[in-house]
């Protein structure tokens, strides 16, 4: 829970938007980039500021799925669902890394050190089967090169 | 000519001259998306500091990306003989050899060397033009793309940017809007509705302000062209829209830039800056009475807010769930006002339009289809990338260029899939007949889509594909339509059951059902969401009667349908039990086997002891326990 010193600061933080102006999405990644990820306190301080319910707020927060209700792991692995990926073993990947880290997708180790992230395509495919760790791509990745770099970041973590 | 944009092309002359005509060698490095990853920023302060360690006369910068993927990060070296030439693959680690090879006095880096871009031949190099993935192109879009500095918008202008906004300023609106209707633009999304006529549209709206959109929530997977547009050529789009404000009328302008691409959102927001400080956004444009300012509008991950009435709605600050039609965004659409969506190579189509001419324009391409389109390549090939090609080019031609192996050594092309998760999959024997044009896809009851071309050889399987679609569609479905979010819903849960070994032949009819249904969904994304189910469903019945039937993924991809047997001796098989995440591969008496009750299906017990491990279908008689 955040206290009302942090309330302030969102408040001071989305400030600058205004109701009926293509702003409730500024406005959420703006605190998103603040915090790494969307303080259940901010939604109340973003909709009274775009005059809004907290409902909609929450509802558009969910819709998006690049916004997220809980503080981000430490180092965020982002697994590549697109086709290129697919075809090219991404599946075994996926089940590495799951079993190895034994979490599933959009979840944190109990530590809160690594986390899962079902990403989408974003076009280096050259890459596929690939995975993006702390936001570096790496790949290609064989469900052996997968589980060893898994271990790696367990224990570095 | 417009007497500011002289002005602006004086200036640019003489700074593109240090690209065009060098006083001393330049060392450009391609800084983007498919770079980066590779290492490009790497190799870039690698050969600063080296240039600066030995006080070369160099100069060291940055462009674009060609749509060479493969061959990142790529070095560009020009001398001021006019030599370019390409070096592959170049790493922090080999920048000494680079750069001790390559500056030397007319020297070349055989090493490293990849092409022959400008200049005189060089003995055993390739000439760029007389790589069939190269030559095949009709580079227009992509003109720029690796060849000036996005961030520098003289190299646009001295590359004739920002000339086809001068020639619009200088024609009425009704003329304008007539050419781009002449010159068959049509939406390049995938939607493939007119330009022309879109615009003609919400010029004849008297409700203002008016507003454009530029749509750049390019979420279709295995589609990059309009990212590697807004990275390599950003003024392109931002041209474009100034053109079409002078057709319209509108005054302000978004792109809806997908979060998923940080750089582009970078390279268009400079771009930006820098067009408004040249006179070039904000009022009176060029001196004209022209007036038009622009926002980059960043997405936050969602396929379906690239349909514009969902972007539309992600704009207005409601969840991006598309709206229902009429009102069409014409009438209403960002804040209930008149606007206009295109996509961002549309966009970039008619800035070309208007610097080169119509004949030019039209001088490639078919009767319906004027010019030229990009399309991304990627899947089962070696050449991963971009490429420019004038409409009804052969898919089997680019298919070719992509993956030049030795057929016999490589397995068999399977099917293609252009378009990505709306527009369908085809079998390759069809697919490879067909012309790079929206009406040929029609044809075969699938859509050409926004690009994306991914290529799929026979170690995939089509179960698996459709288990993997229809979850990414049922995932995206805004949730507004039963028929949509139930019925890809259905789609996933009958596929991910075929993939168990659950299959019934009455699944074809409950696709069939879904698909009669799916159909009366209020935007595409549920009414195009059955057509690969379907295609797969015509195409591909032998393959998914094969799970249905026999228990059986001929592919052996299906995990429900397969099982890791140890059939064989190996070295490595130690190694293999210790990979294994679960524990499941287990020594008795000196023999190994796989505990099936453990075992995830993972596959790394075969990547490290491929003689060793094999996979076998469920229904094979188990393999006794190997002796080592």
């Amino acid at each position: 829970m955040l206290d009302t010193e942090a309330t302030l600061e969102i408040q001071q933080l989305v400030a600058e938007f205004k109701p009926g102006n293509a702003d409730l999405l500024r406005a959420l990644h703006k605190v998103h980039h603040r915090y790494g990820y969307i303080p259940k306190e901010s939604m109340a301080v973003v909709a009274r500021q775009l005059r809004l319910s907290e409902a909609h707020v929450y509802g558009t927060v969910t819709f998006y799925s690049e916004l997220r209700l809980t503080p981000p792991p430490r180092t965020r692995i982002d697994w590549c669902s697109g086709p290129a990926c697919r075809i090219k073993g991404g599946e075994y990947v996926r089940t590495a890394l799951e079993s190895v880290l034994e979490i599933g997708m959009e979840q944190n180790t109990p530590d809160d050190k690594l986390g899962l992230h079902l990403a989408q395509c974003n076009g280096t495919c050259d890459f596929a089967p690939q995975i993006w760790v702390g936001g570096k791509v790496v790949g290609p990745l064989s469900a052996a090169d997968t589980i060893k770099l898994a271990r790696e970041l367990k224990e570095q973590a | 000519m417009n007497a500011a944009y002289t002005e602006l092309r004086v200036q640019a002359d003489t700074v593109w001259q240090a690209v065009a005509k060098p006083q001393r060698p330049l060392v450009r490095v391609p800084i983007a998306t498919c770079s980066l990853p590779r290492g490009a920023s790497e190799t870039l302060d690698a050969l600063k500091s080296a240039v600066a360690d030995r006080g070369l006369d160099v100069d060291v910068g940055i462009i674009g990306e060609t749509g060479l993927c493969w061959l990142e990060p790529l070095v560009e070296v020009r001398r001021p003989d006019g030599s370019a030439i390409l070096y592959q693959k170049v790493t922090p680690e080999n920048v000494e050899q680079l750069i001790e090879e390559a500056l030397a006095q007319d020297g070349v880096c055989a090493d490293l060397a990849f092409a022959v871009a400008a200049g005189d031949d060089v003995d055993g190099i390739l000439r760029l033009s007389d790589l069939d993935f190269w030559a095949m192109q009709e580079r227009r879009l992509l003109a720029r793309c690796g060849v000036i500095d996005p961030d520098n918008i003289d190299h646009y202008i001295a590359t004739g940017g920002y000339s086809g906004l001068a020639s619009a300023l200088a024609m009425s609106q009704e003329e304008l809007i007539k050419t781009v209707q002449e010159s068959t633009l049509r939406g390049r999304s995938g939607s493939n509705f007119p330009t022309g006529t879109k615009w003609e549209f919400l010029r004849g709206k008297e409700r203002e302000p008016k507003y454009l959109i530029c749509n750049a929530d390019e979420g279709d997977p295995g589609a990059w062209v309009n990212r590697i547009l807004m990275e390599s050529d950003p003024h392109a789009v931002i041209e474009g829209m100034v053109i079409a404000a002078h057709a319209t009328g509108a005054t302000y302008g978004y792109i809806y830039l997908r979060d998923e691409y940080p750089l582009a959102i970078d390279r268009m927001e400079k771009a930006i800056e820098q067009a408004r400080e040249r006179g070039l956004l904000g009022e009176n444009v060029l001196g004209s009475d022209v007036t038009l300012d622009l926002t980059v509008w960043r997405g936050a991950g969602s396929y379906v807010c690239g349909e514009e009435s969902g972007l539309l709605a992600s704009l207005d600050d409601e969840r991006g769930m598309p709206r229902i039609r009429p009102p069409f965004p014409a009438d209403s659409g960002v804040f209930a006002q008149p606007t206009n969506v295109n996509n961002v190579e549309s966009y970039a189509d008619v800035t070309l339009m208007l610097e080169k001419g119509m004949e030019f324009y039209q001088s490639v391409g078919t009767e319906a289809n004027s010019g030229t389109k990009l399309f991304s390549v990627s899947g089962h090939i070696q050449r991963v990338g971009v490429v420019e090609l004038p409409f009804g080019f052969p898919l089997r031609e680019l298919y070719h260029a992509a993956d030049p192996a030795p057929w016999q050594e490589r397995r068999t092309l399977k099917a293609v899939q252009a378009g990505a998760a709306l527009a369908g999959i085809l079998p390759a024997h069809i697919a490879l007949k067909l012309p790079l044009e929206p009406e040929a896809f029609r044809e075969q009851e699938v859509i050409m889509g926004g690009g994306g071309i991914v290529f799929i050889d026979d170690s995939a399987c089509i179960v698996d594909l459709n288990v993997m679609f229809s979850w990414f569609l049922e995932d995206e479905s805004c949730g507004r339509c039963t028929t949509c979010h139930g019925g890809t819903q259905r789609m996933s849960e009958i596929f991910l059951r075929i993939a168990r070994g659950e299959g019934r032949q009455d699944d074809y009819g409950k696709m069939a059902i879904l698909g009669q249904t799916l159909q009366w969904s209020n935007c595409v994304h549920g009414s195009a969401s059955p057509t690969i189910m379907l295609r797969s469903a015509e195409h591909f019945r032998e393959e998914i009667d094969e799970h249905i039937n026999n228990r059986r993924c001929p592919a052996q991809v299906c995990r429900g349908l397969v099982r890791y047997e140890i059939t064989g001796e190996s070295e490595a098989l130690p190694d293999a039990a210790a990979i294994c995440p679960t524990e499941a591969i287990v020594q008795a008496d000196d023999a190994w086997s796989i505990d099936q009750a453990r075992c995830i299906k993972c596959n790394a017990c075969r990547d490290i002891a491929p003689d060793a491990v094999q996979v076998v279908d469920i229904s094979a008689e188990p393999v006794p326990a190997t002796a080592t």
